[in-house]
């Protein structure tokens, strides 16, 4: 699974949610390779005509037939604007797979929680895991009815029926994730959101004694484990790489008592 | 003169002793220990690398945020964070001695004292797999505070130490964060060092207005990339006509045409960092660059062009 350096021709690109496009590139190493939780750096590359963009982090969402991979992009600054502002046949630089992806043990079962574009890498899971007969849930939350990523082609990209939750109750359960977990449960707890969602989540799985694996974001300059950009705090102590050592980590391996 | 076929123009440099057959380095701190780039890029296609800084013990660096995007470029403050000369000694050196057969590598020193350089420069210098040192002094000195490269009478009395602990190439690394860059780098050649490296990031700060602290975890940073173009090119103008040392250009390079300016303005090598973030291919695009200007130029020898920037002679 060494990561590839590649110009990507944009595919396809809709919006699927108020400011979030699914798009999809042209990336047969991605598509070949990677597995769910891992991810991409998406760029512009080095613009002759002079835009200056350093790539961002993207999870790689799904990878289909044809060498197709997926990945869902919400707007939020000046990174995911230029991208979701490519055209079907414009070409984005894109370095991948990289990263820990999440590790499932065979024949058990899984529960993905999911909040906002953390929505991402279970897209890939779902399809894949629920497909090979494995108990599969997901559960996924966004704070309104608008973010809610289209349902159509959510089924018809997972093959599964996700549970809905949203803050302002207009779609699906009102409420929030954890809502939907039971403390009794044991499948494998598998978490991607906004970091305050993941410090419930693990909070959760502690007192429950449930195991469960989360996906952190930081912001990275490469992606690949050079500039030592990316770290998070380990629970013992330490700085370690949210790109090469994660970004998928056992929650208790984590310290969730700093950062944002 | 002689005519000219495409293959034969030769971007090679003589410099340290040695010749680099490409005059395209990776930057400290942006290409690791060389490890992870050479999956991507045939190492062996450019000039050299510059390893992350080496300190005597291990580091651990700054709270996150480290790094963020800027205007035209990025903010790091990473604290130095790097393996300690123990497991540079003993895992990467002899990672870089076996993979690398052309390529040239410089090691990035660091340190809290005069002490701690010496100790690494000895504890390095009997090994195999690299060319020589690279010091940053961009770096505070735990006595007085000053950073090493801001201080004249300290920058001199670091440089005459190292001098007398190795006979390997010595590079200083400039901080642009003085008046005059051509000062400090006149107390260098004074000092005995064998050439000079301009530039290092400059300091910056971004606020995040809705939390209203800075946004990276150290409070400041340096800042690199295309932003600090022109102000490298111009540090490496002053540098040259300081000195006679041979001049490592860098600071915003993305291209051939940004090299072009460093080596015009004197500098004789030149190093790729951030750019390579961008796209890990951009010191191997760089040399390209460089290759086909000389093409463009109908210049053969890439030597000839090194401070060839002329003054217009009513602007002098
Ligand atoms: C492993 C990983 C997977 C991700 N997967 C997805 C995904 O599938 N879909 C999606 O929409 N978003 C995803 N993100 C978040 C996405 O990378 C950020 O939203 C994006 O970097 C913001 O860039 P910007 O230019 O729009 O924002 P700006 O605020 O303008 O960015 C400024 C700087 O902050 C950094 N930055 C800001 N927010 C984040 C963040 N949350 N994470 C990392 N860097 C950040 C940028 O890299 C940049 O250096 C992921 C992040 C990580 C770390
Ligand atoms: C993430 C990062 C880490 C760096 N670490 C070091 C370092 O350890 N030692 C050093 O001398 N310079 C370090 N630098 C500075 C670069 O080597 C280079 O001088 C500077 O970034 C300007 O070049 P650029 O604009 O091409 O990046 C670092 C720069 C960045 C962006
Ligand atoms: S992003 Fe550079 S080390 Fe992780």
């Amino acid at each position: 699974m060494v990561p590839v350096r590649r110009q990507a021709v944009l595919r396809s690109s809709r919006v699927v949610a108020r400011d979030t496009w699914w798009m999809e590139f042209d990336c047969p190493e991605i598509a070949e390779t990677s597995v769910a939780g891992q991810f991409a750096m998406l760029g512009v590359g080095l613009d002759t005509a002079g835009t200056w963009l350093l790539p961002r982090p993207f999870s790689v969402g799904w990878t289909g037939p044809g060498g197709v991979a997926g990945f869902l992009v919400r707007t939020f600054g000046a990174g995911t604007r230029a991208f979701t502002r490519l055209a079907v046949g414009d070409e984005a630089l894109v370095l991948g797979p990289l990263g820990q992806p999440y590790v499932l043990e065979p024949g058990r079962s899984i529960e993905c929680v999911a909040g906002g574009v953390g929505l991402a890498p279970f897209i890939a899971l779902a399809a894949s895991e629920a497909a090979a007969g494995r108990q599969v849930r997901l559960i996924y939350g966004e704070r309104n009815a608008e973010a809610v990523f289209d349902l159509d082609l959510l089924r018809e990209l997972t093959g599964h029926e996700p549970e809905i939750y949203t803050e302002d109750g207009r779609m699906g359960t009102m409420g929030r994730v954890l809502a939907g977990l039971d403390p009794a449960g044991d499948a494998l707890l598998l978490g991607c959101g906004p970091t305050p969602m993941l410090r419930a989540l693990a909070e959760f799985a502690r007192t429950n004694h449930r195991d469960l694996q989360v996906s952190v974001e930081e912001h990275m300059g490469c992606g690949i484990g050079t500039c030592q950009g990316c770290v998070v705090r380990s629970s013992d102590g330490r700085w370690v790489k949210a790109c090469v050592e994660g970004p998928v980590f056992p929650a208790d391996s984590l310290d969730w008592t700093t950062g944002g | 003169m002689a005519e000219r076929v495409g293959s034969r123009t030769d971007l090679s440099q003589t410099v340290f002793g040695v010749t680099f057959h490409s005059p395209v380095l990776l930057a400290s701190g942006t290409c690791g220990y060389g490890q992870e780039y050479a999956d991507l890029i045939p190492l062996d296609d450019i000039g050299g690398i510059v390893t992350k800084a080496v300190s005597v013990e291990p580091r651990v660096g700054n709270p996150p945020h480290r790094v963020a995007e800027t205007p035209g470029g990025m903010i790091n403050a990473i604290g130095l964070e790097n393996v300690g000369l123990e497991v540079f000694r003993n895992e990467k050196l002899p990672w870089l001695d076996r993979a690398l057969e052309r390529a040239q590598v410089l090691v990035n020193v660091v340190g809290r004292s005069a002490d701690e350089y010496e100790a690494v420069v000895s504890g390095l210098d009997a090994e195999q797999g690299f060319l020589g040192y690279e010091i940053n002094v961009s770096c505070p000195n735990v006595k007085g505070g000053t950073m090493f490269g801001t201080d004249e009478a300290v920058l001199g009395g670091l440089v005459r130490r190292l001098r007398r602990a190795t006979e390997r190439p010595l590079v200083i690394k400039l901080t642009p964060n003085v008046a005059d860059v051509g000062v400090f780098a006149k107390i260098c050649e004074s000092e005995g060092a064998d050439g000079l490296s301009a530039i290092n990031t400059f300091p910056g700060m971004v606020v995040d207005i809705d939390r209203r602290v800075p946004l990276i975890g150290n409070g400041s940073g340096g800042i690199s990339g295309p932003a600090i173009l022109p102000m490298g090119v111009y540090a490496t103008w002053r540098v040259r006509q300081s000195c006679e040392l041979p001049i490592i250009g860098i600071g915003g390079i993305r291209n051939g045409a940004d090299a072009m300016q460093y080596i015009l303005a004197g500098a004789c090598l030149v190093q790729v960092g951030t750019a390579s973030f961008v796209d890990p291919n951009a010191a191997v695009d760089v040399h390209a660059g460089i290759a086909a200007y000389l093409e463009r130029s109908e210049v053969d020898s890439l030597a000839e062009l090194v401070g060839g920037l002329a003054f217009p002679a009513a602007r002098k």
